[in-house]
Parts: structure tokens; C-alpha cells; sequence
């Protein structure tokens, strides 16, 4: 795992949990699109250069499924909501900025922290990494509890994703084949299901923030 | 004997080389919007002209005439320390990253106290922004420095660089490009340049810099340029070394020390460009939006060390 | 066998894509239902004695817990379908026909899905089926298209999607700790069996890890307290039949996962890891359903916050984990499943005829529609947990078995939370039920109510009689143990 793969491997990983970072810093929702589908060339990165070092075959099927879906397909089809509202950008994060950045920074050493027994199972270079995925997926979780706007909110749901994908690449190589396929294919649904709720949202309510749907509780 | 005579040399090389930088940054960005601009020496000559004039202080006491005394020798002995050109330099003890940190920020320290002492409403508002940017800069920067410092095990400076010489891949290593580009988001803050500061504008709403020098005239204001131009020499030099320390010169040899003079120039001087090319297609931020710019330097800065530490 | 079950609501969903909306539809949906039952039913027979059916190349296998679970799904499939012509408006136009067909196919999707989840073997692929369950039913929540409608799917697929990611990280650890188990990384596995079988090698810090994501991630989907803030919502906006799928059997599949992973828990960890956890999660859902079900002013919010409750019950059972505990938190899912769906196809009704479901403005029901009121009257009465029905017989057995594994103490504060709950399920079918009226002139036809009759009269025969049942119980009891 030495080398050119092994650097790339490094530095698609850190790429993607500061593109993940950098979500919770812009506020234009196409800015936000752009940043996923960034995220899904890193990951592919990740999981192509492991399946040249491990030579394995089932690994770089993934690779291409996920420059297919998280770098191409799923940002588009959000990119099109994005442009039919020209201007859109996050109002008002529950939580200001600079705190959820700094928040953020202190999320990546929970992750450290919390991910150290996966380094002390497997001592190689790859495991060692394996906090920056878990770093991801809190900081996508960060993103989605802290916006207002449906689609910010999509996009947090799928930096949670591309986290939980950079572990299995960084982790295992990749999990079962059929799983893969399986969750690429639920992944790739869930943002049509949430597309068309989100047209379905415009042409009933309007474009409302999310916080203005309030009309269930006790 | 020659470890003093190359500090020396840097002190009178980023002095110089600042203010040719400042002009050459000026230049490129007038280029760039399809002016002419003023030539590269503007500020080096308007600065020598300014030497020789009075300094008229009629608010202020002594406090203000000191401010552009302490922003120079600071400036310069942080210029004398840290090793631009060669290792070795006349800090014997081996120039800690942390205390050239702290002489710059006795510099910007005065600067802010000088902007409050003249008791002009622009230079306390000045001061009061300056210090509240450089309370989110020092931080990020104290912090990428710390994970610059990580692989090498130890905060001197040529300690650090000549860990870094020995091992070229570290230059790509994901640590190493987190703590450059967080290193230079506080630049770009601590030098007032765009989009933090617009060095070219005395509008009220936005200056930061120029707010705590309006009072300056003679030769106190071309102390006070003389310095930032220093400030911004230096810091382009040190995140040149820092970023790429090839080049630099590890014997005393004249012939290395040459070498090693002519590359940090080269490096700060491409770095002065690309930045100037940065401000030329960015606007201003609005200055609340600014903290979140440093905040994100500071998560990037830490990123960088605790990636550093995870994947040591 | 197995694979018959899993086909029929697929092979009907595309059928329902060119049949035209209406009697004939309502038909194939409740045939295909009935397939499942009788599939779930023959399953049961075949593996009632610890045999351990596999199809398709190893990917379906099917042991008594499984055949259990298809037999709930059935049941309340077959109680949810034929009823959902009732709950359709007449398809005159081209808009509304587009839509009672999306309708139609989605709910075959969704019971396909959930037959998935519970027959194939790897818990990943159980993963994709759940995730699936999730992806099916957001546009069946949705169906009113109403404001509230919207806005309840949205959470619904927000959250629900976020749980099912953690649960997917707590499996890609699991795997994880299967390659450095000292069998070598070929024997890298999700498959139940294997993971059981390397289960005592498995690095006890991650496996902890993993453990506790995968029950977070699937306990947001069985809707355990704190993660149940979607339930309510969607099961009081979704369309009756759904929403008794959903209460009466989705939650439960997701417990299912919860349920096979536990035997790899306490395998590699010991028993104390994942009870705790489970003891945590379901007394805080039983307290969340006492406070809520008090002030509760809407019919199917309650009924809602009923099923976090009994969730709440099973996660105590789970977390007992003897074979008796196991069987009895079976028992009970049946019983919940039969009375859930009958109690929120019955709310669909009194909605169908009052344009109502707020407790408040409903009044004198047993009086004015006594076949709707008596059986409102009556799953109220199961719900509670009285006799005769079922539910009484599974949540004395579970209390037992709690007290037996030394949980006696939660337990005694489960039966306390259950008597609040109780008393408030009666207060509402009081406010609801009694008071003088007059019969109404258009009374619930007999289609609609006999199959909820017929529910309920199966609820309290399981109550009386527990056989045939209680072998192949306690042999889907003996595969977790």
C-alpha cells in the first residue's frame, strides 16, 4: 500500500471529509451540489486506487458504480431542484457558522477518539484512516440537524452516505458485492423519492423552509 | 560569523523584497482589470521619500510614536531567525516556530494599540477589527503550525525543515497540504489582504488596516508601511519554505546561500502573485462572513494534525 | 417454498401495473396476500422442527423465526389489503386512477420488502430490504398529498434513512471484525450464521461499536425512544391500510434484525452489552408512550404512540433474552400485529364516516354505530392488555421471564408505565364509545367489518388456546439461542 496508490488513497480520503466540512460553510444551495459531487469523484478515488492495490475486481466494479451514482446521477438530479429555484441559499443554520465549523473540528476528534480500536485491530496504513469516514458521517449529520432547507438536508443525508462508504472502502475493501449493489441501487432511490416529495412540496406549499412545516405535534 | 551575516542579509532581503512584493501584487492585479498600475518600486520610493520627513504626532503622546519602531524591529528580528535562505541562522537555539509567532503578534499588537491611542473614532474601530481577526488567526495558525511540526517531532524551525528536505513525499502527505492551505487562509487575514481586507480602499465600512494608519504622516507612516510590507515578505517567504523547503541552502557555502536567497524569492514571489490573482476574482467578504472564513482555517489547521497523528 | 412467498406480491405488483383500479385489483392484492399467509403457514410446518430451509443458491434461508415473522407479515397484510378499496376514492378520472394504481403497486412492493428483510440470510441484503420498506412507504405516507401528508413523509424519509445509515456502519464494522476474527479476511462475512459461528472471536471494541450502531440505526425504524420522533407522524397521516402495515408489522421487521444480531452480541460481548442498551431504549419509549398517550387528542396519533409502547415491551423482552422471554415478545408481536391493524383499519373507517379522527368530536359510537363501535370497543380492550386477548397472555409471560434474567426491577416499572398507558387508551375509548345517539343511517358494510371481527376473534382464541402455536414459538425461541 506504498506509493502513488497509497498517497491517493490518503488524500481522496481527507478530501472527502473536508468537502463534507465544507458544506456546513456554504450557504448556496448549488455550491452544496457542486461540493457532493466532488465528494463522489474522492470516494471513487478511494475505492479505485484500493482495488488497484488489493487487485481486486468486485472493488473496481464499485469504484465505477460510484462515480456513476454519487459523482454523477444523484448530483444532478439535485442540481436540476437547485437551478429551478435560482438564488437559493440557506437562510438561517439553527446553529451560526463559524460555532458549527469549529463544532465540526471538535466532531473530527470525537471521531479519533472513538475510532481507535478499528486502528488497533488492523495496524495498516488504510484502517488508520478510518476515523475520517466516521468524521463524515458527523459532520453530515451535523449538516442535516442544523439546515432548514429541504435540499440542504439531502445533501446531509448523503455526506452521511459517502462517510459509511469511505469506511467500507478504507475498512474492508469494500463490503459483499450483492450488498453494494443492493445499496448503491436504495441510495439512488431515496434521493428520486425525496426529489419528487421535494417537486411535490413546490407545487402544493410553495417554497417553504422546512422549520415552517410545523403542522404536526402534540 | 556567517549565521549572523545571512540573518542580516534576510533582514535587508525581506524588507526590500516586502515592498517589491507589495508593488508587484499592486501591479498584478492593475494587469489584470486592464490597467497600467503604478510601477513595481512605487512603494519602495514612496517609503524612502517619507523617511526623510517630519512626523506630525498632535493627538497622541509617546505611546503612537513608538507603535512603527516596535512593528519594524519585530518584523526584523523574526526575519533574522527563521531560516529563508539556509538552516542556519543567528538563532542559535534553534528559532521556534512559536516565538517568531509571537514577535509578529507584538507587531500587530502595537499597531492596535497605536490605532487606540490616537483616539480618532476610525482607529479604534480599526483596532478593535484587526485584534478580533487576529484572535480566530493566531489560533489557526499556532495550530497548522503544530501539525506542520507533527512528522518532524519538534516545533524549531529548521529542525522541522530539515525533516521536511529529508523526506520529499511528506510534501503530499494529507496533513502537509491541510496545515499549508490553512496556513494560508491567515496569511491572507494577518497581511490584510482581500477578501479579508481591501488594502486599496479607506472606506469606513470595511478597512481594517488602513484604519489604524490614518493618523501616521513622514516618517512615522513610512515606518509603519516599511513594516507591514516586512509582515507580508516574511510571511509569503515562510509559507514558501514551509509549503516547499527545496531549495534551501544546507551548507554555508556563499555559493548555497545564493542558491537558497534566489529560490525563497522565486517562491514568494509566485505566492504574492497567485494571491493577487485570487483578490483580482474575489470580492471582499462582508465582515461578518470573515470569522467564518478563519473559523474554517482553524478546522482545517486541526484536520491537519489530527490526521497527522491518526495516520503517523 | 420460500421463494414462492417472496414472488407473489412482486409478481401481483406487476400485474397491478395493467390492471385497471378497482374490484378486480382489490382482489389480486388480497390473493397475493393470502400466498404469503399460506406460504408463512407451510414454512412453518417445514421448519417447525428445526430444520432450516435454503433457496436460491444460500442467498433465502428460512428457519421458525423467520416462518414467524412471514406469518405476521401475512396476516396483517391480508387484514390491510381487504380493506383497501375502502379507503380509495372512486377512480373517475385519469389523475385518481394513476394514483389508486401507484397505490396498489407500492403496497405489494412494500409487503415484498418486508418478506425480503425476514427470509434472506445476509444481514446486509437484510439491510437493503429494510432500507427498501422505507424507500416503498414514503410515498404511500405521503398519499393525501395534503400539507400534513407531506410534511409527515418528508421526516419519515429523512430520519428513517439517516437511522438505516448508522445500522448500515454498524454492519460495515461487523464485517470488519469478522476478517480479523483469526479465520483469515476470506471468511469476512455478513452472513448470520457465519458472523454467529465467529461470533466468540470477535474483537470485543469493535464488535461493541457495531453493535450499538446497529441497534440505534434499526431501533430509529422500530420506532424506539429517542429516535421515534417520525412514528406518530407518518402512522397518523399514511392511508389506514398502510398505516396498519406499518404499525402492525414494519416495526416488528425491523426488531427482527435487532433480534438476530443480538445472539452475535452476546456471543462476543456477553449478555450485558446489548440489554443494557435494549433496557435503556425501551423504557424510555414505554415513558415517551405513557406521557403522550395522556394527552393525546387524535385517534391514530394514539394508536401511534400504543405501538411505541408495545415496541418498548418487546425491546424489554429482547433485552431479557431467555428462550421463554424470546417466545413470549413473539407471541406478542402477533397479537400487536393483529390488534394494531384491526384498531387502525377501524380508525380508518370512523374516519371514513365521522370526516374525523380527533377523540374529542367523536361520540357515542357503540350506540350509533354498534359493529364499528364494538370493535373499537374491543381492540381497545386487547390493546390494553386485558383478557382474553393474546396480548394478555404475552405480557405476563414477558414480565415473567424478566423477572426470571434478574430484570425484575424494569419489569416493575414497565407494568407501572403500562397501567398509565392503559388507563389512557380506555379514557379515549370511553370518550369515544359510550353516550346516547342514534343509529346512523350508513353503517360500515359487513365486508368492511367481519375480517376485523374475524382478527379479533383469532386474537383471543391465541389468547385461550395457545396451540399450535407455542411449538413453533419456542423452536423460532430455540434458533436465537
Amino acid at each position: 500500500m506504498t506509493g502513488v496508490a497509497g498517497a491517493v488513497i490518503d488524500l481522496a480520503a481527507v478530501a472527502v471529509l473536508v468537502v463534507g466540512i465544507a458544506g456546513l460553510w456554504r450557504r448556496d444551495l448549488r455550491a452544496l451540489v457542486g461540493l457532493l459531487r466532488i465528494q463522489g469523484v474522492a470516494l471513487a478515488l478511494v475505492a479505485a486506487a484500493t482495488a488497484a492495490t488489493q487487485h481486486d475486481v468486485g472493488l473496481g466494479v464499485t469504484a465505477v458504480l460510484v462515480v456513476a451514482v454519487k459523482a454523477g446521477v444523484v448530483p444532478t438530479l439535485l442540481g436540476r431542484v437547485a437551478r429551478s429555484d435560482p438564488g437559493a441559499r440557506e437562510s438561517a443554520p439553527l446553529i451560526n457558522v463559524p460555532s458549527s465549523l469549529v463544532l465540526a473540528a471538535a466532531l473530527v476528534g470525537l471521531a479519533v477518539i472513538v475510532g481507535a480500536p478499528l486502528h488497533a485491530l488492523e495496524p495498516g496504513r488504510a484502517a488508520a484512516l478510518a476515523p475520517l469516514g466516521l468524521a463524515t458521517v458527523l459532520a453530515g449529520y451535523l449538516l442535516l440537524v442544523t439546515r432548514r432547507r429541504a435540499l440542504s438536508q439531502v445533501v446531509g443525508l448523503l455526506v452521511i452516505d459517502n462517510g459509511v462508504a469511505l469506511m467500507t472502502f478504507l475498512l474492508t475493501a469494500g463490503v459483499p458485492l450483492i450488498v453494494e449493489l443492493g445499496g448503491s441501487l436504495d441510495v439512488l432511490l431515496v434521493v428520486v423519492v425525496l426529489r419528487a416529495l421535494l417537486g411535490t412540496m413546490r407545487s402544493r406549499l410553495g417554497n417553504v423552509a422546512l422549520d415552517e412545516l410545523r403542522e404536526l405535534h402534540d | 560569523m556567517t549565521r549572523d551575516l545571512v540573518s542580516l542579509v534576510q533582514v535587508v532581503a525581506v524588507a526590500l523584497g516586502g515592498l517589491l512584493l507589495t508593488g508587484l501584487m499592486a501591479k498584478v492585479r492593475a494587469r489584470a482589470e486592464g490597467r497600467v498600475g503604478p510601477p513595481i518600486s512605487q512603494p519602495l520610493r514612496e517609503v524612502a521619500k517619507r523617511l526623510h520627513r517630519e512626523s506630525p504626532r498632535a493627538t497622541a503622546g509617546r505611546a503612537q510614536g513608538m507603535v512603527p519602531t516596535i512593528l519594524v524591529v519585530t518584523t526584523a528580528v523574526a526575519a533574522g531567525l527563521v531560516p529563508l535562505a539556509g538552516l542556519q541562522t543567528a538563532g542559535r537555539s534553534g528559532a521556534d516556530a512559536l516565538v517568531v509567532v509571537f514577535l509578529l503578534l507584538t507587531g500587530s499588537l502595537s499597531l492596535a494599540a497605536g490605532g487606540l491611542a490616537t483616539a480618532t473614532a476610525f482607529g479604534g474601530m480599526g483596532a478593535s477589527r484587526a485584534m478580533a481577526l487576529s484572535a480566530l488567526a493566531e489560533p489557526a495558525l499556532l495550530v497548522a503550525l503544530a501539525a506542520l511540526a507533527v512528522p518532524a517531532g519538534s516545533l524549531s524551525l529548521p529542525v522541522l525543515l530539515a525533516h521536511g528536505l529529508s523526506a520529499p513525499i511528506a510534501m503530499v502527505s494529507p496533513s502537509h497540504v491541510l496545515a499549508v492551505l490553512a496556513l494560508l487562509i491567515v496569511v491572507i487575514a494577518e497581511t490584510g489582504r482581500l477578501p479579508v481586507d481591501n488594502p486599496s480602499t479607506h472606506l469606513e465600512l470595511t478597512m481594517i488596516h488602513e484604519a489604524m494608519t490614518l493618523e501616521y504622516g513622514g516618517r512615522d507612516l513610512a515606518l509603519v508601511t516599511l513594516g507591514a510590507a516586512m509582515r507580508l515578505g516574511l510571511l509569503l517567504a515562510l509559507v514558501g519554505t514551509l509549503a516547499v523547503p527545496w531549495g534551501l541552502a544546507t551548507s554555508s557555502s556563499p555559493l548555497a546561500l545564493a542558491g537558497g536567497f534566489v529560490m525563497v524569492g522565486v517562491k514568494s514571489t509566485v505566492l504574492a502573485v497567485v494571491i493577487a490573482l485570487v483578490e483580482v476574482h474575489s470580492a471582499k467578504l462582508r465582515l461578518f462572513r470573515v470569522p467564518e472564513l478563519l473559523a474554517a482555517a482553524f478546522v482545517v489547521a486541526s484536520l491537519a494534525v489530527l490526521v497527522g497523528v491518526v495516520a503517523r | 417454498m420460500a421463494l414462492t412467498v417472496l414472488l407473489a406480491p412482486l409478481v401481483v405488483a406487476l400485474l397491478l401495473l395493467v390492471v385497471r383500479p378497482g374490484r378486480r385489483a382489490e382482489v389480486l392484492s388480497v390473493v397475493s396476500s393470502l400466498v404469503v399467509l399460506g406460504g408463512g403457514i407451510a414454512l412453518a410446518i417445514a421448519t417447525v422442527h428445526g430444520r432450516v430451509v435454503h433457496e436460491l443458491g444460500g442467498v433465502i434461508r428460512v428457519d421458525a423465526l423467520s416462518a414467524v415473522m412471514v406469518i405476521v407479515i401475512g396476516t396483517v397484510a391480508s387484514l390491510a389489503t381487504s380493506a383497501m378499496g375502502r379507503t380509495l376514492p372512486v377512480a373517475s378520472d385519469a389523475a385518481t386512477r394513476r394514483r389508486a394504481r401507484e397505490y396498489g403497486v407500492l403496497v405489494q412492493v412494500f409487503v415484498a420488502a418486508m418478506l425480503g428483510a425476514v427470509l434472506v440470510a445476509n444481514l446486509g441484503v437484510v439491510w437493503v430490504m429494510v432500507e427498501a420498506t422505507t424507500i416503498a412507504t414514503t410515498f404511500l405516507v405521503g398519499h393525501e398529498r395534503s400539507r400534513r401528508a407531506i410534511e409527515a413523509s418528508w421526516k419519515y424519509a429523512v430520519l428513517c434513512s439517516v437511522g438505516i445509515a448508522l445500522a448500515f456502519l454498524g454492519l460495515v464494522l461487523l464485517y470488519f471484525a469478522s476478517a480479523h476474527a483469526g479465520a483469515g479476511p476470506r471468511a469476512a462475512t455478513l452472513d448470520w450464521t457465519g458472523l454467529r459461528a465467529l461470533a466468540p472471536h470477535l474483537d470485543p471494541k469493535v464488535t461493541r461499536l457495531a453493535v450499538g450502531l446497529i441497534v440505534l440505526g434499526f431501533g430509529t425504524k422500530v420506532g424506539l425512544a429517542p429516535l421515534q420522533s417520525w412514528l406518530p407522524d407518518a402512522h397518523s397521516q399514511a392511508p389506514a391500510p398502510v398505516s396498519a402495515l406499518m404499525s402492525g408489522v414494519l416495526l416488528t421487521v425491523a426488531l427482527y434484525a435487532i433480534l438476530r444480531v443480538r445472539t452475535i452480541a452476546d456471543a462476543a460481548l456477553g449478555v450485558g452489552f446489548l440489554r443494557t442498551l435494549l433496557v435503556v431504549l425501551g423504557l424510555a419509549s414505554l415513558v415517551v408512550a405513557a406521557v403522550m398517550v395522556i394527552v393525546q387528542r387524535d385517534l391514530k396519533r394514539l394508536l401511534a404512540y400504543s405501538s411505541i409502547e408495545h415496541m418498548g415491551l418487546v425491546a424489554l423482552a429482547t433485552a431479557a433474552g431467555t428462550p421463554l422471554a424470546i417466545a413470549a415478545a413473539l407471541l406478542h408481536v402477533m397479537g400487536h400485529g393483529l390488534v394494531k391493524s384491526v384498531l387502525f383499519l377501524g380508525a380508518g373507517e370512523v374516519h371514513h364516516a365521522e370526516s374525523t379522527t380527533t377523540i374529542a368530536n367523536i361520540r357515542s359510537l357503540l350506540r350509533r354505530r354498534a359493529a364499528l363501535g364494538g370493535v373499537l370497543a374491543a381492540g381497545l380492550v386487547a390493546l390494553a392488555g386485558l383478557p382474553p386477548f393474546s396480548l394478555f397472555a404475552s405480557e405476563i409471560a414477558m414480565f415473567r421471564a424478566e423477572v426470571g434474567a434478574g430484570l425484575g426491577w424494569a419489569a416493575g416499572l414497565a407494568l407501572a408505565l403500562l397501567v398509565v398507558v392503559s388507563a389512557g387508551l380506555l379514557r379515549a375509548g370511553r370518550q369515544m364509545l359510550l353516550g346516547p345517539g342514534e343509529p346512523a343511517a350508513d353503517p360500515a358494510p359487513h365486508r368492511a367489518i367481519a375480517p376485523l371481527v374475524g382478527a379479533l376473534v383469532v386474537c383471543a382464541a391465541l389468547g385461550l388456546v395457545a396451540w399450535p402455536l407455542a411449538t413453533l414459538l419456542h423452536a423460532a425461541a430455540g434458533v436465537l439461542s
